[in-house]
């Protein structure tokens, strides 16, 4: 399926020079289309959401005319800026303590998990393996209806509201640490810790002190994914939601985005815009910080291609 | 009716409805927990004779009170009213559920001022139709306080054992409401309903993008299925309405019928209505008429009044519309407030309905919902004199005497329910 | 693992219960059957007949959600391939920067890029004010009323940055040298194209075409709010109308099963390929 590149090399050698020059030529053409495409990829992805932001910032209730800078929907406007619209602020609290309550509980969990699935050969690991990635792309409504169910007619200890929908995110996003710790630890592979143990340590001193720092990186960049994702979640949260206490910032948006929004929707929105940017942000500093010390790669393209 | 069935939908279903009634006694026993031993009685029906039945036999007939079938509901035993002469509870949280933005924020962070020695929070949830609402309330996990709804959901209301007769020492202000309010057919001698609008359904839209009246059409229903309009209009989210406006399109005058032929011209007649016209289904016609994002909308009586406040700027309110029945042979409807069962603030909550009934925050809720409270203090004919509702939108006025000829939405038997909900999806999967 | 089992297994296993279970006569509510020997199959039928009996008036919104899956990843295919190929190849000192851009919207939520879309498609928002220069031009386009075209634009642009994630890791494993060979080997660049980096970039076609395609089917709010129309409800919105409305819970559970044995084996290709990649590596 793939040319076979080691003859090719051999044969290339004395042709290079000569072909080098045409073929900058066109490269270049080609580059410069394909960059082309490119800007305009990232215009059409970044510059709704850019205006949508813009707009929070106008004078006046519409959403598409601009009637001037003003900060009336964050902060003076009497009943329906973000400070004086309880729900609006609300949402947003909430919004943010559930991404925080999901991912202290994800985290550790899918740690823990990518370990023993590292550990332990056989059929039982193998299975939960296959299920874990099968949470990754199973359609979000199923496992939200399912959970629903669940609630609505088992006997479970919580009821709707936060706790079902934390449960709920968990399980969801549990997928995220398992595969990225996963792959951390086949690279890491198994001599530091037989070293270790060698060395004196114990099976669990081994796993904290060297595995831990090690696998460090991994956690915290899961860790970034799921907040960030959980801030964004919609249908979890929202059928697994009971009153308007427990209502998120997508889940308004959906209701109030046909319906009567001001711009101060445009300003929550921006809100945990920003806040996930300064997460993000944040982590990603703390990622480069923690592998510069360690010594290893920063490169941008090895966390995506985690992904 | 004296044309046979066109594509006759229902037998089929009625009967796989029945047959699930037949292993009555496994799903009875599943859910004795959430069913209250009697059924109701009054009516002058005898339905209370299964009472010793509870668990074991399947329970009577839901009944079905309607204008000329008053009905008093029992009260279950240990559903009492709460005593007289309790305080309100300190520092709790009223959970109300509601239809968005159909109750003034203004009124609510007035209630909280109002009973601010007691530390009062209000919490406003929403829902988008009342079959969701009742799926919820009955799911039992969320102790709401006080529910919006209509009629239609009486019987199961009381029959889930779901809401708390009102104790009518906490609510004075009913005095206000008018006489048939007082004691409406839908819940007799009001004891467990406080009125809290009413309306009528009709066609609001916006006379400069429509360039034509509705009302002098021969049959403004019609409009719905004008190719001419497509893309520019809604019909409301809710089954009921939806139905009921195409059975009186089609010159029927019950909107609660059991006819499977009725139901299937119906069907097909609102299939047809989405490929002529295209409508979207939502609720959101008061504030997508005013911005032009639709041009027409089936709607309520109140959302053409509380969509002026939407208006785009230099667009003048004015070009609103509203039409519905002039004499009243549409669909006339209230809705009432009432204290649900699984809510923690029993006192509280009375206090809130008596609060609503109040005469000037009825009227500041008015001004803001654009739905009219059936109050004394606020008569049909002076609402446009004094300014609550603008020339251009008289048509919005509720008349008392339309309860006495409009066409009320029925609570409707489980089986038939069911035909209305299938006949509601397949509308709703498009064509 | 117990955590799994507990929150993914049960659940599943109660929509199985209450698809196969049957409806309280008086709510409509639907009773769970737990025991799967007496599991009834009424509900199924129900749909199987709205499906594929005389009133299958499921079908068009299945057909119709194929459709419009089915255009969404190819148009996604189409717009990610060449952004992914240039910043794996071209972007040279500002691949970073890039890839960040790129990496953004996936990091927007999902909701707040279609109020984006929302406020641009207005009847008085800005792509009606572009479209007729300010007014000049007498076009009124009703973009958010029942319009198929803008309900698969939101899907397309709700799903890309999902497809090109993947694909950007896959282009970038190709080495340079090995695309350089091809061509002093005399491949033109559609020849290069098709014989050297479509084939090795397959994995991440694949992985992103199951990635985007797997959440579209359960899709419902893109339609909910770019359209609102009957006409373009897809089988994510008939499940979610179904979940609420009185006795036809188990009828959307009904659907769910079948969406998800559809998707079975979509699923299981990909969670096999991930395991082979794993293996590899």
């Amino acid at each position: 399926m793939t040319v076979s590149a080691a003859p090719a090399e051999a044969i290339l050698e004395e042709s290079r020079g000569r072909r080098r020059r045409r073929m900058r030529g066109t490269s270049e053409a080609r580059a410069y289309g394909l960059g082309a495409i490119t800007a305009v990829y990232l215009l059409w992805a970044l510059v709704p959401v850019a205006i949508t932001v813009l707009f929070s910032f106008n004078e006046g209730r519409s959403r598409s005319t601009w009637q001037g800078f003003s900060l009336r929907w964050y902060t003076w406007d009497p009943t329906g800026s973000v400070l004086n619209d309880e729900s609006i602020r609300n949402a947003l609290s909430y919004t943010v303590l559930l991404a925080v309550l999901a991912t202290i509980i994800t985290v550790p969990i899918g740690v823990l998990f990518a370990l023993a699935l590292d550990r332990w050969r056989g059929r039982l690991p193998q299975g939960a393996n296959f299920l874990a990635l099968i949470t990754f792309v199973i359609p979000e409504i199923a496992l939200a209806i399912g959970l629903l169910f669940m609630v609505t007619y088992l006997a479970t200890p919580f009821g709707l509201g936060t706790w079902a929908q934390v449960v709920g995110l968990v399980t969801f996003q549990l997928s995220y640490p398992i595969v990225i710790c996963r792959a951390r630890l086949l690279t890491i592979g198994s001599h530091y810790e037989e070293a270790a143990r060698d060395l004196g340590a114990s099976a669990l001193g081994a796993v904290r002190r060297i595995i831990l720092p090690m696998l460090f990186p991994a956690i915290l960049v899961s860790a970034i994914l799921v907040f960030a994702d959980v801030l964004d979640d919609f249908v979890i949260v929202r059928y697994l939601s009971s009153d308007a206490s427990t209502e998120t910032t997508s889940m308004r948006i959906y209701q109030t985005a046909r319906a009567a929004p001001t711009p101060a929707l445009n300003a929550m929105a921006t809100i945990i815009l920003v806040v996930s940017a300064l997460v993000i942000v944040l982590g990603w500093l703390a990622y480069r910080r923690w592998t510069r010390k360690q010594g290893e790669s920063t490169d941008v393209s090895s966390l995506a291609s985690t992904l | 009716m004296p044309s046979p069935p066109r594509r006759p939908v229902s037998r089929r279903r009625l009967l796989q409805a029945s047959a699930l009634a037949l292993p009555g006694a496994w799903a009875l026993a599943a859910c004795a927990r959430e069913q209250p031993l009697s059924g109701p009685t009054g009516g002058g029906s005898s339905a209370g004779g299964s009472a010793s039945g509870g668990a074991t036999s399947a329970p009577a007939e839901l009944q079905i009170a309607s204008p000329t079938n008053p009905v008093k509901w029992p009260i279950n035993p240990g559903n009492e009213p709460i005593a007289s002469g309790l305080e309100p509870e300190a520092n709790a949280t009223l959970r109300l559920y509601n239809y968005p933005d159909y109750l003034d924020k203004a009124v609510i962070k007035d209630f909280q001022k109002e009973y601010a020695d007691y530390n009062v929070k209000v919490e406003y949830s929403t829902f988008n139709d009342y079959p969701e609402a009742l799926t919820k309330i009955r799911s039992g996990s969320i102790p709401y306080d006080v529910t919006f709804m209509s009629y239609n959901y009486m019987a199961r209301l009381v029959y889930g054992d779901l809401i708390r007769p009102l104790n009518h020492e906490y609510i004075p202000n009913i005095a206000d409401v008018w006489e048939e309010f007082q004691n409406p057919w839908y819940d007799q001698e009001w004891q467990y309903t406080v009125p809290y609008v009413i309306y009528t359904t009709g066609i609001g839209w916006r006379a400069d993008l429509i360039p034509e009246d509705i009302g002098a059409r021969p049959n403004p229903y019609d409009v719905f299925w004008d190719s001419k309009y497509a893309g520019e209009i809604a019909v409301l989210d809710d089954d009921r309405e939806v139905i009921g406006m195409t059975i009186l399109r089609d010159g029927g005058t019950d909107v609660n019928t059991a006819d499977p032929a009725t139901l299937g011209a119906a069907r097909d007649a609102m299939l047809e209505m989405l490929s002529l016209s295209q409508p979207r289904v939502t609720i959101s016609g008061y504030t997508d008429i005013p911005e032009g994002v639709l041009s027409l909308s089936q709607c309520w009586s109140g959302d053409m009044i509380t969509g002026q406040s939407y208006m785009p700027e230099g667009v003048d309110p004015s070009v609103l519309r509203y039409w519905s029945p002039p004499d009243g042979r549409g669909l006339v409807n209230s809705d009432f407030l009432c204290v649900l069962k699984g809510g923690e603030n029993p006192v509280l909550a009375h206090h809130f309905l008596n609060y609503m009934l109040d005469s000037d925050v009825s009227l500041k809720n008015f001004s803001w919902v654009g739905y009219q409270p059936p109050l004394r203090s606020l008569t049909p004919d002076s609402m446009v004199a004094d300014g609550y509702i603008p020339e251009n939108l008289a048509g919005a006025v509720v008349k008392p005497e339309w309860f006495e000829v409009g066409y009320p939405v029925l609570e409707l038997p489980p089986e038939v329910e069911a035909e209305y909900q299938a006949i509601w999806q397949q509308f709703k999967a498009g064509a | 693992m117990v955590w799994i089992a507990l929150f993914f297994l049960i659940p599943l296993y109660v929509v199985f219960c209450v698809a196969f279970g049957t409806v309280d006569p008086i709510f409509r509510s639907p009773v769970p059957i737990w025991n799967p020997l007496e599991w009834q199959f009424t509900q199924v039928e129900v749909v199987w007949d709205r499906l594929f009996g005389p009133d299958n008036f499921y079908l068009p919104a299945v057909l119709r959600t194929l459709l419009y899956v089915a255009i969404a990843v190819v148009a996604c295919l189409i717009i990610a391939f060449p952004v992914a190929y240039f910043t794996a190849r071209y972007a040279g000192n500002y691949r970073g920067l890039v890839l960040a851009l790129l990496v953004a919207p996936f990091f927007i939520s999902y909701m707040m890029r279609m109020l984006a879309w929302i406020n641009l498609l207005q009847p008085d928002g800005l792509v009606n004010t572009i479209i007729t220069l300010g007014g000049v031009v007498p076009l009124d386009i009703n973009w958010l009323s029942g319009n198929p075209y803008v309900v698969v634009m939101g899907l397309i642009y709700g799903y890309v940055p999902y497809m090109l994630l993947p694909l950007f890791a896959a282009l970038d494993r190709i080495s340079p040298s090995l695309i350089e060979a091809a061509r002093d080997l005399g491949a033109s660049g559609f020849d290069l194209f098709r014989r050297v980096i479509l084939p090795m970039s397959l994995p991440g076609i694949v992985a992103g075409t199951l990635l985007i395609s797997l959440p579209m089917m359960g899709d419902y709010f893109t339609s909910d709010l770019l359209s609102k129309s009957p006409n373009t409800a897809m089988i994510g919105n008939l499940i979610n109308l179904s979940i609420v409305a009185p006795g036809q819970a188990g009828q959307a559970g009904t659907l769910l099963i079948l969406v998800l044995l559809v998707l079975l084996i979509p699923m299981v290709l990909y969670t096999r390929s991930n395991a082979r990649a794993e293996v590899r590596s």
